[in-house]
């Protein structure tokens, strides 16, 4: 429990990036470059207004970072039980490739027999001189420094983070596996990915963001990171954001995709962790007859307040989104879920359909949802439904008529609600999610 | 057949012509007290003098004033058309005739051709319990039905009300609705003139409704009728109004302020049929509060503005409320409806529901903007929420911001939306048994709009038909 | 689970001022009435943003959005558009210290 208290800034020059910050992290020059000026935005860029928008939830104050305050990540303790695990997932032959991130400055990266078939999997600081065009064709497209204040601040300190590359009717069967740790009390991690998968190309990739230390209470972590992915004219993604921070990191994260004619992607965003996160999951149809799937779960328990954004932009005509997101809250959990759909004037015969499931297992959770819809003509179908509630009562009731316990009901009555998402993701990480959402549930 | 069409269009030009013949009319009038434009503190002090008010109501004007300076234009809805509002180019206060009429036939010629295409009188002898009838800034004629009177219903115009109940109209001005709100809550309270003020004794049940009627017919006016309702403990009353103005070249404000009281056991119905023409600002803050088990019903059609900005909001304060609300918008060329519902729960077991319905045809845009907000201590609450777009015409487009703000468990919150085109299967068939394209489309229309329309006293809804039916002339194409 | 948690020296809150401090996530108010201090949720329960901008009238704080007025005292409602109360928080002084309790 973090219970120092926090004066609210008012003077957020405190809080720009001091020039020097750039000096110690090389790259090339275009690089250098981009980061000047995503410093420079950064700087100039005032905070969002709360109350506007996407900030009604959560105080932008909460993003920024006194760079004076905060030490660099100091030794990654990042290997703890997950690892070992994964490792051992990967050396069994069930993971294509995997990497672990400790910070953005000590990056182990594994592949299997995949990579014979073309996979990379690279730190982004070595695909820089290995794959300098696809990198400069990608880079900073999706998220970079025109995206928003926070964007612009990862985009300026970032250090070090992955690239994922699947060439031309690649099929990668087994998933890669990326687990990216920050570190304790008063650090700073900037989390970067780029995937870019070729025409044609398949891959399932789990991001897996977690604090290598436990719980501390002198002071936050803080993680601001970015993901961009591109797919190619009939490629097929599944991308699996895993958020498990402790509750004393906070973390703002940007996931942002595109995807061409043909292609499809399935993002299942997993939210479990951090005291205060923000996250945003967007996709751009961008070509024709592309699909989009969303299925997110989020679990929050204690004091965790969480702000998700999903946004699905159709840009293309005969393009096809849908979004499951379903949130289950206890203690003292809170969740604001804005999800936007919009369909462009010049991408007809589009279908578009958006769900936002809340359970509130307890008083004194709360859960906003905003389902936004802009539709700029008329050929679509589009829909959206949000529902808030507690535990159907008559579910529980017949649960408990046949001898089952309370506790036990709801925790069948969580895992019934959750499990059409689970099914979308590999079996080994589904058994994990249920454990920890069992636990979740059991912790008092 | 596309030939025709096109003739068609360019006849009607959507409701243009039609509107111009119906309610489009402007009469040259010597207006008896016509003040500057602009504003500023004198013309606050002129209006405030003018109508003999007490001190308290002065000084809230002067202090609104300051807060309507102070508040910024909001960078909500329609940014862009609002900053595009000239404040000194309006008129904030007309007065057309000196005093106020009671019998039809006193109604000066001039005001009186005006209601009388309307359809005022004839409504009111056929059914309606009381009418009220507002030109530009001043209720100009007001009639109500002697039983009810004898009965103690309280139905005036809000400057009779405030010199014959001053202590009622002071209990509850502004309560509501503070200038505080926001910038045109803000101009209202500073400028208001008119409006109604409804006040039914406990347990008193008035089954015919009560009705008004707002025009606006000069040039650059801005109007501010400022309407009170209060329903006394286990009363019922269904209050209507409908709303009119000519076309100018230039652009009109509407900014009124209702507020809705509903004490406990109470019922009200507000029906609100709003068809300005395509030159008026709508900027309308109207709001209700809902006492222990009392019921608030919202009926509100909307057809016609440049740019409407009403989001009708009902407070459920007190145990076993119940809110309702159905809401309709119809935005052809160039218009904006921005409009949505908002329901506040703060007590246990309440309910409400709001249905809204929406059509864009054309590059007309219609947004829902809804607000739902659960309190923490608000138990066994339901709500429900049911947005239909329909979009016709390419560049129609439908936004969709609905908020819901649950701050505890035991709720039953559910909201749909859907955005669709009119289906062409549905076309296919009712052509297919002979029906034209155009009447084919309109009855779609019509059906859409059913469950709203069934709401209305006939009068509204043949009228409200119509009205549609004009919008869709020529739709084909 | 509670515990008092120190936000500031007295000194830096002086009489008829207030100041915003983040515990546990949770955003609050301490508001100097004649020396003596109150806090209460920085959030208005009218459109759930921060009062800190707004201004505190002898114990009352008025929200700078859409003017509701709340007792800092007892966080109770004195003006629209508001209709329910914000919540309040214990708080204590002791050595010049300001302490308040949040859950």
């Amino acid at each position: 429990m973090n219970n120092s208290a926090t004066q609210i800034p008012t003077d957020n020059s405190t809080y720009h990036i001091p020039e020097a910050a750039l000096d110690l992290i090389s790259g090339p020059q275009w690089l250098h470059k981009m980061r000047q000026t995503a410093r420079k935005v950064f700087n100039d860029t005032p905070l969002p207004q709360r109350g506007l928008a996407l900030w009604r939830y959560t105080n932008p104050e909460s993003f920024l970072v006194d760079h004076n305050q905060m030490v660099g990540a100091q030794s990654c303790e990042g290997c703890n039980k997950t690892t070992e695990e994964v490792r051992q997932q990967f050396n069994d032959g069930n993971l294509a490739g995997l990497a672990i991130d400790c910070c953005g400055r000590d990056i182990e990266i594994q592949t299997g027999p995949d990579a014979e078939q073309g996979l990379v999997i690279l730190p982004l600081s070595v695909a820089m001189d290995t794959h300098e065009k696809l990198i400069q064709k990608h880079f900073g497209q999706l998220v970079g420094s025109d995206t928003g204040k926070f964007e612009a601040l990862n985009t300026a300190l970032w250090h070090d983070g992955i690239f994922v590359y699947v060439p031309d009717n690649t099929t990668i069967e087994n998933p890669v596996h990326l687990l990216r740790y920050g570190d304790g009390a008063k650090t700073t991690y900037y989390p970067r990915l780029l995937i870019v998968l070729d025409n044609n190309a398949q891959l399932t990739l789990i991001d897996e963001y977690s604090d290598g230390s436990v719980e501390h209470d002198n002071g936050y972590a803080y993680v601001n990171g970015a993901v961009e992915i591109f797919g190619a004219k009939d490629s097929r993604c599944n991308y699996i954001p895993l958020q498990q921070h402790t509750s004393s990191t906070r973390i703002y994260l940007n996931h942002r995709t595109r995807i061409e004619q043909g292609a499809s992607t399935f993002t299942i965003p997993l939210v479990f962790g951090s005291g205060l996160s923000k996250e945003n999951f967007g996709v751009y149809l961008d070509g024709s007859g592309a699909e989009s799937n969303i299925y997110g779960v989020l679990f929050g328990s204690g004091h965790q307040q969480f702000d998700n954004h999903t946004l699905h932009h159709h840009r293309a005509s005969k393009t096809l989104s849908n979004i499951d997101f379903k949130v289950v809250l206890r203690d003292r959990a809170v969740s604001a879920y804005t999800g936007l759909i919009r369909i462009d004037q010049n991408a007809v015969a589009c279908e578009a359909y958006q769900g936002n499931r809340n359970l509130l297992l307890n008083e004194g959770t709360r859960a906003e949802t905003i389902p936004e819809l802009e539709i700029l003509n008329e050929d679509v179908q589009c829909s959206h439904g949000a529902t808030v509630g507690p535990v159907d009562p008559e579910m529980v009731f017949f649960l408990t008529a046949r001898g089952i316990n309370r506790e036990e009901a709801i925790r069948m009555i969580v895992s019934g609600f959750i499990e059409g998402t689970l099914s979308h993701i590999p079996n080994n990480l589904q058994e994990r999610i249920s454990n920890i959402v069992q636990q979740r549930l059991e912790v008092n | 057949m596309a030939e025709t069409n096109r003739k068609k269009n360019k006849d009607l030009a959507s409701l243009g012509d039609d509107y111009a013949v119906r309610y489009g009319f402007h009469d040259p009038v010597d207006y008896f007290h016509k003040g500057a434009k602009g504003i500023n503190h004198e013309v606050v002090e002129m209006i405030s003098q003018m109508k003999k008010e007490p001190d308290w109501m002065r000084q809230r004007r002067h202090e609104a004033l300051d807060i309507f300076f102070s508040k910024p234009i909001p960078g909500w809805g329609n940014p862009k058309l609002l900053e595009e509002i000239d404040f000194d180019n309006i008129y904030y206060f007309m007065k057309p005739i000196e005093e106020q009429q009671h019998s039809w036939d006193d109604v000066p010629d001039y005001i009186k051709k005006t209601f009388d295409k309307l359809g005022i009188p004839e409504a009111e002898k056929k059914f309606l319990g009381g009418v009220s009838a507002q030109y530009e800034s001043e209720v100009v004629y007001h009639s109500m039905r002697n039983d009810l009177k004898k009965q103690g219903v309280i139905f005036l115009d809000m400057d009779s009300a405030l010199r014959e109940y001053p202590d009622i109209v002071k209990k509850y001005f502004g309560t509501v609705i503070p200038a505080t709100d926001n910038k045109f809550a803000a101009l209202n309270s500073s400028v208001w003139s008119g409006g109604s003020f409804i006040y039914v004794p406990p347990g008193l049940d008035i089954t015919t409704p009560l009705q008004a009627y707002f025009r606006i017919n000069a040039e650059n006016m801005g109007q501010f009728e400022r309407s009170l309702i209060i329903a006394d403990k286990g009363s019922r009353i269904h209050y209507i109004e409908g709303c009119t103005a000519p076309i100018y070249s230039t652009d009109s404000l509407h900014a009124a302020v209702v507020e809705i009281i509903a004490l406990e056991d109470s019922y009200i119905r507000y029906t609100t049929i709003q068809n300005w023409s395509r030159n008026i600002y709508n900027l309308v803050t109207k709001r209700a509060s809902a006492f222990k088990n009392a019921t608030v019903e919202w009926v509100d059609g909307n057809i016609g503005s440049q740019l409407t900005m009403k989001y009708p909001c009902i407070q459920l304060l007190g145990e076993g409320a119940k809110g309702e609300m159905l809401t309709v918008a119809f935005a052809g060329v160039d218009q904006h409806q921005d409009t949505g519902g908002k329901m506040i729960h703060a007590a246990s077991n309440t309910s409400s529901r709001i249905t809204s319905k929406s059509i864009s045809k054309d590059n007309g845009r219609s947004s829902y903007r809804g607000f739902i907000k659960v309190h923490k201590n608000a138990k066994d609450v339901k709500v429900s929420v049911d947005c239909d777009a329909l979009l016709i015409g390419e560049e129609a487009r439908s936004d969709t911001y609905p908020t819901m703000e649950i701050d505890n468990d035991q709720v039953r919150v559910e909201h749909e939306a859907r955005v669709s085109k009119v289906a062409e299967e549905q076309l296919f068939y009712l052509t297919s048994r002979g029906l034209s394209e155009d009447d084919a489309r309109l009855l779609i229309v019509n059906g859409f709009m059913e469950p709203f329309t069934k709401e209305l006293p006939l009068e509204y809804a043949v009228e409200l038909n119509r009205l549609i039916e004009l919008e869709m002339e020529g739709s084909v194409g | 689970m509670s515990d008092f948690v120190k936000v500031a020296t007295i000194s830096e809150i002086p009489p008829r001022s207030m100041k915003s401090f983040e515990v546990n996530y949770t955003r609050v108010l301490v508001c100097n009435v004649r020396g003596h201090f109150y806090t209460v949720a920085d959030e208005c329960s009218h459109d759930s943003a921060p009062i800190t901008d707004g201004k505190l009238e002898n114990d009352q704080v008025v929200c700078p959005r859409h003017g509701a007025r709340f007792s800092v005292v007892d966080g109770s409602v004195l003006g629209p558009p508001a209709i329910v109360p914000i919540d309040t928080f214990n708080t204590k002084i002791e050595n010049d210290n300001i302490y308040i309790e949040v859950d």
